[in-house]
């Protein structure tokens, strides 16, 4: 009991001042609500790259896998959004779980390239082979064929947006959870030093494939999100272009850290909106952070934030230890 | 399909090749000799094409379109090589891939400040066709052709003839070694580096009235280039050539066959090599890169 307390108090302080954030600008629900989902996308991606240090250039593929999934399934077979986004999850787990084995093998660029390869691929599957079931690029409109669900109707936006946050503060929980647990400390240990894993005896290819298919969940499960709140999808969702927003956005928020991918997807978002209102060119601002964060700041938003923090409120004994280190470095 | 079309899809896959050989030098080279992956090439490409449009609607000569295309490229190589990239060399792969793909972000940035964002038409500077075998060609393509070939035919000969040539050929075998020579990797690095961003440029501007010129014409390439070096094997110069040519046939004989084929074809070779043969057709095999285990 003590240690779901421990791991849910940090995201249940975050959601509950996203609560308040709501409130304080009522029209900018929709920013709030693209917050939400887009931020269990970089949490997915965060996962390969900030745990486990492997480069994706081929996120979209996995949104729109989830997309699609809920998309299909509310403009052909069913009418409720939840079973759509069951449907999303599962979708990723198979996905996750037969592409793993085949890519993780590979180390470096061919990862990323690889990735990149699929999600070309994946997009012309969408785009010219399933064109009877998809409409191409006309995309599918399904958002009247919705139904209601119990409690609340996520057809409303602003049901939608409690909705979207309490999937998000769940996603989250578990996020924390992972990150505390053995598995995030394994998933850490296998960027600093895989040998040395494998030397005490960890499989680390099962590891990394556990990594790859939570990564390939989560982004499914952002893309379905996606898919309901817009109430249609189209392939511009899955274009291999779109790589670049979700890599930047766990970099700047601080990689491998829980609430990085949130405060990265807040600055990524806010600099999109706030740039796109001057210039109408994101990609100059957005390029010149991430170099920044690269060379000066590596830990991004929230680790920088975390260090501070920790200097200044940090328990009394990790202080005096880290005191320590410091000055043995220095002399 | 007919042997009609097949013709003519055989000598466009040409001028491809040719566009995609200037282009994925770069960043052949670039793995090869300074061991970073250059996503940023392509930011070359792109300038290349919007100094030709601009000295096309300027002056109207394509053949200054051309030329400013190649300095103004070696320029920007010049400034990225020297003060962002000495900073990268020796790091980490993934580090040097996610830092030049800023510079690559940046750099679509500024095109899109200088130029705008609705693409940019540039015509073509000779509308004459030339019956080869019973086809008819344009001219632009076959020109296309044989200054991709003047190309490699220079840097053969650059690369087995000069000293400097041989440093770098040297250099991609093992770079501490070349220092021990007394010889400035450093300084072998940056010239490497101008002289293929100023490819990547000449690249850029041959292919400007091919393709419509705007700000992300260089993501498609970054993509194409990739695939084309690492069929060919990361650091060889013949296999970018080799691989550039079954490229260039891939994706016209395929868009012939059927047009989204274009498109989709490369990244299906892609994916299969990279499973089945990651270190392409005469990439150095050991544990360079790709597998490990």
């Amino acid at each position: 009991m003590n240690r779901i307390l421990k791991v849910s108090y940090g995201p249940a302080l975050l959601v509950f001042l996203i609560l308040m954030a709501r409130f304080t600008f009522p029209n900018k629900m929709t920013f709030i609500i693209e917050l939400a989902i887009f931020s269990i996308y970089v949490m997915g991606n965060n996962i390969l790259y900030g745990y486990l240090g492997m480069v994706s250039f081929g996120q979209p593929f996995y949104l729109g896998v989830g997309a699609y999934a809920t998309a299909i399934f509310l403009a052909h077979v069913g009418t409720n959004p939840l079973v759509g986004m069951l449907l999303s999850l599962l979708m990723g787990l198979v996905v996750g779980l037969i592409l793993g084995p085949a890519f993780i093998r590979l180390r470096g660029d061919y990862f990323a390239l690889i990735n990149a390869a699929t999600c070309a691929i994946g997009m012309f599957t969408i785009e010219k082979l399933l064109l009877p079931i998809t409409r191409g690029d006309d995309g599918l409109w399904y958002r009247a064929r919705m139904s209601q669900i119990p409690f609340v109707d996520i057809r409303m936006p602003d049901k939608f947006f409690l909705f979207a946050l309490a999937i998000f503060l769940i996603v989250l929980i578990l996020y924390n959870f992972m990150d505390k647990s053995a598995l995030g400390s394994s998933f850490r240990a296998i960027r600093v030093n895989e040998s040395k894993m494998k030397f005490l005896g960890y499989d680390t290819f099962k590891i990394r494939w556990i990594g790859f298919t939570l990564a390939s969940i989560l982004s499914a499960l952002s893309g379905s999100l996606y898919a309901i709140n817009f109430g249609f999808v189209n392939p511009s969702l899955a274009e291999p272009h779109r790589a670049a927003e979700v890599l930047v956005a766990t970099l700047i928020g601080g990689a491998g850290t829980v609430f990085g991918p949130f405060f990265g997807t807040l600055a990524f978002l806010g600099i999109k909106d706030l740039v796109s209102q001057y210039i109408a060119h994101w990609e100059l601002a957005v390029g010149i952070l991430t170099l920044l964060v690269l060379f000066r700041f590596s830990k991004g938003i929230w680790g920088n934030t975390e260090a501070i923090m920790n200097e200044k409120f940090g328990k009394k004994r990790n202080r005096s230890v880290k005191k320590l280190l410091t000055d043995k470095a220095a002399t | 399909m007919n042997i009609d079309l097949l013709l003519p899809a055989i000598f466009f896959g040409l001028s491809v090749s040719g566009i995609l050989f200037l282009v994925s030098l770069g960043i052949s080279i670039g793995f090869g000799l300074m061991r970073i992956i250059n996503m940023e090439q392509m930011v070359y490409y792109t300038f290349g094409a919007y100094m030709a449009y601009t000295m096309v609607s300027a002056t109207g000569s394509f053949l200054l379109g051309i030329i400013a295309g190649i300095l103004v490229a070696a320029f920007l190589g010049f400034l990225v090589e020297t003060q962002l990239l000495r900073r990268v060399y020796g790091k980490e792969l993934m580090f040097t891939m996610v830092v030049t793909f800023s510079v690559f972000l940046i750099g679509i940035g500024i095109i899109q400040y200088t130029w705008g964002l609705d693409p940019k038409p540039v015509s073509s500077p000779f509308h004459t066709m030339i019956p080869i075998l019973g086809v008819q060609m344009p001219l632009y393509r076959l020109f296309i052709i044989a200054i991709a070939f003047v190309v490699y035919v220079l840097i053969q000969l650059m690369l087995n003839k000069t000293i400097i040539g041989k440093a770098i050929r040297a250099g991609i075998e093992n770079p501490d070694q070349v220092q021990g020579l007394g010889i400035n990797i450093r300084r072998i690095f940056t010239v490497t580096f101008v002289v293929a961003s100023g490819l990547a440029g000449l690249g850029g501007s041959l292919n400007a009235p091919l393709t419509m010129t705007g700000p992300y014409m260089g993501f498609d390439m970054l993509l194409f280039a990739f695939i084309t070096v690492i069929l060919g094997g990361l650091g060889s110069i013949k296999g970018t050539l080799v691989s550039a040519l079954i490229m260039g046939q891939v994706i016209s004989v395929g868009g012939t066959i059927w047009s989204p084929l274009a498109f989709v074809a490369p990244f299906i070779v892609m994916f299969c090599v990279i499973l089945w043969r990651p270190t392409g057709l005469f990439g150095v095999t050991g544990k360079a890169f790709g597998f490990q285990e």
